[in-house]
């Protein structure tokens, strides 16, 4: 199934000026269950998408609100030479397709 | 008696819930009136507003300039202080004027003398800078104290001489040690926005952890609720937890809302990263108490085993100057990348004939790349797209110089395949090339680890009226 069927809320933002963090904001316990039980496999399809190795891709599960959080550097420092996106508010484009 | 001498009288004689009104979280940009007035009515014991954030990006630390409009912080600040002072209650403001070092808090701090002079406001207040002096990190550099945050490189002592503004996030504790000048105002520099809320129960004897939990919410005012939105919020205060209200009554503190709160911009939603500790999230419950307000218990403060400080620096980059500029011929959009490189060349070897080449010219193609470094084309081409030149150069003349010869050349560059030989670009006006002054990086986000705060940012106090 594709996150943005899925999700409420798919959105990234700094998390500080070196991190872009990701918020999947799931409807219900069945999909926050669905999500939760791949993880792993989120971790590496998140990890392919931005480049990156897995070991800097943190992701976790957040019971309280049904959401789960992806954590990953920027490329770039916010702001910085060739920042393309100084608040990260628009990073979460590939995640949109992406298939879990 | 100050508003904060009576505020403790207060709760030495009879101890209750403190309730603390969070009016904006992003002081300068409006405080919407209906919400605000709601909240002086329910009996506040105090007033806060945060003007900080680092998502705002390296400029305004850099370049010393207030992030809001000096004329949107002034009708914000003469709204709080008006209110503070009618009500004598303590008024406290972080992260003076946004970025938080001296110039933007000098700023602020004049905006205030305006308006204590404007309205003829007695008040006694306490200001903390957060400055950090490059002497005092390079010390600690050598003593090996201090470290990176996140992705960082580590600190160089050149790194620190090239900051053009350095300054370290103040925490509760100069918060709390403004109020114990006996004031009716806390302004200060660069500062956790949790130190505006916790500082005054700290004070009070209330558990650290709960009051840290709430002052982290109710900082963003009422942007935990369903709509979240920047209505002042209530929060009420005691020894087991907290309740949460927007004094707008279209917003909602739902346990839901709530709860999401603690993702926003935040890697780790189950702590909160002080520098005196960590507060632990992972038991917190959230509980409707109606369909507007929700109680929260639950979250543990852990002290750290010293204090850290965390430290933002930014440097001067050059100045910047850029080319605005559309197109909508397919041939170019198909080839934007050759004839980027192309131009880039002729343009270096124009303007590097009799110097050295001492900029940097870059390209975005909005349609295609000009959000995210993508990798690969897309699968269909834009049918318009946006041209974006960017110079960084030592003077603003070079970066000038260069951004105009760029416009010239690619305008007129006959790439292969090239159909309209009277121009390759539509500029939306005249003229497209924009100077938009000093550019600058951030270049230190560190930690840097501190035995004595007091020594290091001590309190000064001012008396109007």
């Amino acid at each position: 199934m594709r996150l943005d069927t899925m999700a409420q809320v798919i959105r990234s933002k700094n998390a500080g000026p070196c991190l872009l963090t990701f918020d999947l904001m799931l409807p219900d316990e069945a999909t926050f269950a669905y999500v939760g039980a791949r993880i792993a496999t989120l971790r590496q399809k998140v990890a392919l998408a931005y480049g990156r190795s897995e070991n800097e891709v943190a992701v976790l599960a957040y019971a309280p609100a049904l959401a789960v959080k992806i954590t990953l550097p920027r490329d770039i420092v916010s702001g910085d030479v060739g920042d393309r996106d100084v608040y990260g508010a628009q990073q979460h484009a590939p995640l949109l397709d992406m298939d879990l | 008696m100050t508003a904060i001498a009576r505020l403790l009288d207060d709760f030495a004689r009879r101890r209750r819930p403190l309730r603390s009104l969070g009016a904006s979280g992003q002081l300068g940009y409006g405080i919407p009136t209906p919400a605000f007035e709601a909240g002086l009515g329910r009996a506040p014991d105090m007033i806060g507003v945060d003007m900080g954030s680092i998502d705002i990006g390296p400029n305004y630390l850099g370049s010393g300039k207030l992030a809001p409009t000096r004329g949107g912080a002034k009708r914000d600040l003469r709204k709080v202080l008006n209110a503070a002072r009618r009500l004598d209650i303590p008024l406290i403001v972080g992260s003076a004027g946004s970025a938080g070092a001296r110039p933007h808090l000098d700023q602020t701090l004049a905006i205030i003398r305006e308006i204590a002079a404007e309205d003829g406001l007695r008040f006694r207040m306490g200001v903390v800078a957060a400055d950090v002096s490059p002497g005092v990190v390079k010390q600690a550099l050598r003593a090996g104290r201090v470290r990176p945050m996140d992705t960082m490189p580590p600190l160089t002592e050149a790194d620190v001489d090239a900051t053009s503004n350095l300054v370290g996030q103040l925490g509760l504790e100069a918060f709390r040690r403004a109020l114990e000048a006996d004031v009716d105002v806390v302004a200060l520099g660069r500062a956790c926005d949790t130190g505006i809320f916790a500082s005054i129960p700290a004070m009070l004897g209330f558990p650290p952890g709960i009051a840290m939990h709430m002052a982290k919410i109710v900082e963003c005012a009422s942007l935990c609720c369903s709509p979240g939105g920047r209505d002042t919020i209530l929060g009420i205060l005691d020894d087991d937890g907290f309740e949460l209200e927007s004094m707008a009554p279209s917003r909602a503190a739902t346990p839901a809302s709530v709860a999401a709160h603690s993702l926003y911009e935040q890697a780790d939603p189950f702590e909160i990263r002080e520098p005196a500790g960590r507060v632990d999230l992972r038991d917190v419950t959230y509980r409707a108490l109606d369909s507007r307000r929700t109680r929260v218990e639950g979250a543990r403060f852990e002290p750290a085993s010293g204090l850290t400080l965390k430290l933002e620096g930014a440097s001067f980059l050059g100045h910047r100057a850029l080319l605005l500029a559309g197109v909508a011929d397919p041939r170019f959009i198909a080839r934007y990348e050759e004839i980027f490189a192309a131009v880039t060349t002729v343009v270096r070897n124009l303007v590097c004939e009799d110097s050295p080449e001492d900029y940097r010219l870059g390209f975005r193609l909005y349609g295609v790349d000009g959000v995210r470094a993508w990798a690969g084309a897309p699968g269909q081409m834009p049918r318009e797209a946006f041209v974006l030149g960017e110079c960084l150069a030592p003077t603003p003349e070079r970066a000038e110089e260069v951004i105009r010869t760029t416009k010239q050349y690619l305008l007129h560059h006959g790439y292969e395949g090239r159909l309209s030989t009277a121009g390759n670009l539509a500029f939306p006006f005249t003229p497209p090339e924009v100077m938009v002054g000093p550019a600058y990086r951030f270049n230190v986000f560190h930690l840097m680890e501190v035995d004595d705060m007091a020594s290091l940012f001590p309190v000064e106090v001012e008396t109007f009226g």
